[in-house]
């Protein structure tokens, strides 16, 4: 493999990566609205729909929280502060407005802190449910009306049915894209290193669906091109988690000897597996996606007839995963004080282990301040299961 | 909440009564397998509560027993339980306090664990949660616990209001949050009816609910007698009168206990019998669960002339009257009305104060109603639904209300490891200073 500089696509990714939201501030001067959003719940489709630029909101891993802390208690997670820190910090000045899924409490017990302090002209509380039956579908489809409703009045423009079927299309054919890169790790060695993925990845989340596809296609040409040094002998690892959106962790990884071939993120394989059926009322396709097919902890999962039965609903993907890009080891990667992904992780660790696959668990912050201690950890990992 | 040893002695005869209702409860989870009885481990305001009166299936609460554990300064042997299985000490200490707990348990083949507070509590024959609004453990605890409790079944039921918006009004969804919270509840029963394999007796859900509204009621006209000054009771002592409200709604007892506790107020009123003799300051408890293990702090605030003659947390109920709640014949859609505008009812009074949230306005007619000099609030690291947003709360309530003094303090509700007594009082000594200047300055 040699790097970045082999591809214009994988170039470009590395400037969205490097000065994220450049895209959204070129298009705001063309007269787009830019809406920025947090978390995999944000239906991106009706956005896309109503013409605006959306922008997933991302952490800085390597700067220090200087202003969030005089409106964010520090029992709200890491990750969550940091990006609000960016956010009043003015990194975001080009969002018009925002979406804020409910997801988790660190993003429902904040929303009065990011609405009074970003004061944007448009914001909207997603009230996405935890539940996922029949009842909570339609409830689903309620509150996609509401945000729909709130949208329209804000841009003065009609969001039509077949906006939305289109914005569908559109998405489902992004998320095959990026399967199909994806892809490209399967081999061994990966034709693409998980440093790369995750600038693409980043670099994903902050364009219009169409230009992220013309991206990821360009990118896929370019990297299957590429011819693999033979470097076989790495350990395969997979990382798991909410929002990690930056080199440092995979960094940390591939330096150590070993590649980063698959992620469980909820920036990555976590939103690109799930497809929205493309149904008579879209809403119905985007309300089964978000509450039935995305496989995130927010979303309680337990109709089984037995636990077993509930373990095989909630982390049969991660299986099939490792089994798919031949993963060595996973480690899963928790913020602290992120209550839905630490309940989780006695059952997510079992499970996967009695797959005999080995886990590192870890739980940090989200800041590179940290980050030696990490590392060392994720190299005693490695050496354990060499 | 009910302590033993290290406890705030109680101001009322009344409260006085709780450690029994306390231990009742534990008690009622051990009896009932003789009594063939069910028990569902369950949540605080749930919203199940009545469903599993009128269903004879008797609630474990986790919370209660969590707050036990910390009351008696025992909780660190399950807390290390629980992080010994990689529980982050970050989670709610509630739920891996209980975790903990019921993982011994396991272990030891179902024996009750050596020391449990008050011969401990019954294992569930099922686990209900919520994945509403207040919290993530509400559905992510029952989860986890499955993980050890492996044939104990869970269901989680979702009941949601609609999300505080100043631009959105928020009356027209009130309906569809209403029809959602009513079949969620629906589901609820079909689940309890599947456990017990009884069917719901609903006339006698009907008679619970109806018994529920008259507590709601008797708790809020009760409370409202502390508007006296001096106040005859303060938070130190609400902190255990809620439980009848909040672990007994729906029976005769919890109804009973504000019937004596409203005569025992108006008793002391008119001996003009107050908490503290002389008080100086009213405060209002503004946000934030306690720390059980130091609720002696109360009486800390007292000794200096300080009483709390309000507080926002464990209020879980309002006025029947004033939630305006459309006339029904269907007992889950009365309980679904009761739960949203319970929540929204501040929302319009909100709209109207430009820059306020329900929250801050709530603290606000508290403030007003009960003539209060200052605010504290706890932060309890490990639970972000009460106490992540205070800075926001008490910065907001400066900016539309008025500069009044206000304490943030830090600690936790289990996890003692956070807490320093000597840090605490001096933190206390230096707000009693500012309210006295406060006092001064509006004097003038
Ligand atoms: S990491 Fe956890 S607490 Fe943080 S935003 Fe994600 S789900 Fe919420
Ligand atoms: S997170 Fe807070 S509200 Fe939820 S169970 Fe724990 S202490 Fe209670």
């Amino acid at each position: 493999m040699t790097g970045l500089a082999n591809s214009k696509g994988l170039e470009t990714a590395e400037k969205y990566y490097t000065q994220y939201g450049a895209r959204a501030t070129e298009l705001k001067k063309e007269g787009r609205k830019v809406i920025g959003y947090m978390s995999a719940l944000a239906p991106v489709e009706i956005l896309t729909a109503a013409g605006v630029v959306p922008v997933r909101l991302k952490g800085f891993v390597d700067e220090a929280i200087t202003k969030g802390d005089a409106y964010m208690e520090s029992i709200i997670c890491p990750f969550v502060r940091n990006a609000f820190d960016a956010a009043i910090k003015g990194r975001f000045s080009f969002m018009d407005g925002m979406v804020l899924p409910h997801q988790c409490d660190s993003i429902d017990r904040t929303n009065d802190v990011w609405s009074s302090y970003l004061n944007l002209p448009y914001w909207h509380f997603l009230n996405v449910p935890h539940v996922t039956d029949d009842p909570s579908i339609e409830f689903m489809k309620e509150i996609l009306r509401v945000f729909i409703g709130t949208l329209e009045k804000f841009l003065g423009t009609k969001i039509t049915d077949a906006a939305i079927a289109q914005a569908i299309k559109a998405h489902n054919e992004n998320r095959r894209l990026m399967r199909g890169l994806y892809d490209l790790r399967k081999s061994n060695p990966p034709l693409i290193s998980g440093v790369e993925m995750m600038k693409v990845l980043v670099a994903a989340m902050s364009i219009p669906v169409d230009e992220s596809s013309a991206l990821i296609r360009g990118i896929t040409e370019d990297v299957k091109k590429r011819t693999a040094p033979a470097d076989g002998n790495r350990k395969r690892i997979m990382i798991i988690g909410d929002q990690i959106d930056h080199t440092a962790i995979p960094e940390s990884i591939e330096n150590t000897g070993a590649w980063l071939v698959a992620d469980d993120l909820s920036i990555g394989g976590k939103i690109y597996w799930p497809e929205v059926d493309e149904t008579a009322d879209p809403l119905q396709g985007i309300a089964e996606r978000y509450l039935r097919k995305l496989k995130i902890p927010t979303t309680f999962v337990g109709d089984g007839n037995t636990y077993e039965e509930n373990l095989e609903a909630r982390f049969g993907h991660l299986k099939q995963r490792i089994a798919e890009f031949k993963v060595d080891g996973a480690i899963l990667f928790i913020y602290k004080y992120c209550d839905p992904y630490g309940f989780e992780v006695p059952a997510m660790k079992s499970y996967i282990e009695s797959g005999g696959t080995p886990v590192l668990y870890l739980e940090d912050e989200y800041s590179t301040s940290t980050l030696a201690r990490v590392k060392t950890r994720i190299e005693a990992f490695l050496e354990m299961i060499a | 909440m009910a302590e033993e040893k290290k406890g705030r002695a109680v101001a009322t005869q009344t409260a006085a009564r709780i450690p029994k209702f306390v231990r009742g409860n534990l008690s009622a989870t051990l009896k009932a397998k003789e009594e063939e009885k069910k028990v569902a481990k369950a949540f605080i305001a749930d919203g199940q509560d009545e469903i599993m009166r009128a269903m004879d299936i008797v609630p474990a609460w986790g919370e209660s027993f969590s707050g036990v554990c910390a009351a008696k300064r025992d909780a660190e042997k399950y807390l290390q339980k629980a992080e010994s299985d990689n529980f982050s000490r970050s989670l709610c200490t509630y739920a891996t306090c209980h975790i903990g707990f019921e993982m011994i348990r396991e272990e030891q083949g179902g024996a009750m664990p050596e020391g449990a507070p008050w011969g401990g509590m019954g294992r569930p024959d099922m686990i209900l949660g919520n994945g509403q609004l207040l919290c993530d453990p509400r559905f992510k605890w029952p989860q986890a616990l499955q993980h050890y409790l492996k044939d104990v079944p869970v269901f989680i039921t979702n009941m949601y209001y609609p999300p505080w918006d100043p631009n959105t009004d928020h009356h027209e969804q009130e309906k569809f949050y209403v029809k959602y919270c009513t079949e969620e509840l629906r589901e609820t029963v079909k689940f309890c009816e599947k456990v017990t394999g009884k069917k719901m007796d609903w006339d006698r859900l009907a008679a619970v609910v109806e018994l529920s509204d008259k507590t709601w009621d008797l708790f809020v006209d009760t409370y409202d007698l502390r508007k006296a000054i001096p106040t005859p009771m303060d938070t130190g002592d609400a902190m255990n009168t809620m439980v009848p409200l909040t672990f007994n709604l729906g029976t005769q007892e919890a109804y009973d206990f504000y019937v004596e506790l409203n005569s025992e107020l108006k008793q002391k009123i008119a001996g003009g019998i107050g908490v503290a003799d002389p008080e100086k300051y009213r405060l209002i408890w503004a946000a934030g669960l306690p720390s059980w293990f130091a609720l002696n702090d109360f009486q800390y605030f007292n000794s200096k002339g300080a009483v709390f003659p309000v507080e926002v947390t464990y209020r879980g109920c309002e006025k029947i009257e004033r939630l305006d709640l459309p006339k029904t014949n269907d007992p889950l859609e009365h309980i679904a009305w009761r739960w949203v505008r319970y929540w929204t009812h501040w929302y319009d009074a909100a709209r109207k104060r430009h820059g306020s949230t329900p929250k801050v306005e709530r603290i606000i007619e508290y403030i007003e109603d009960y003539k209060c000099d200052g605010a504290v609030f706890h932060s309890a690291f490990s639970c972000r639904s009460w106490h992540a947003g205070i800075i926001n709360q008490a910065d907001v309530l400066r900016k539309v209300y008025k500069d009044i003094p206000i304490l943030i303090m830090e600690g936790d509700i289990v996890d003692i490891s956070s807490y320093n007594e000597a840090d605490t009082h001096n933190r206390i000594d230096a707000f009693i200073e500012t309210l006295e200047a406060y006092k001064g300055k509006q004097k003038k």
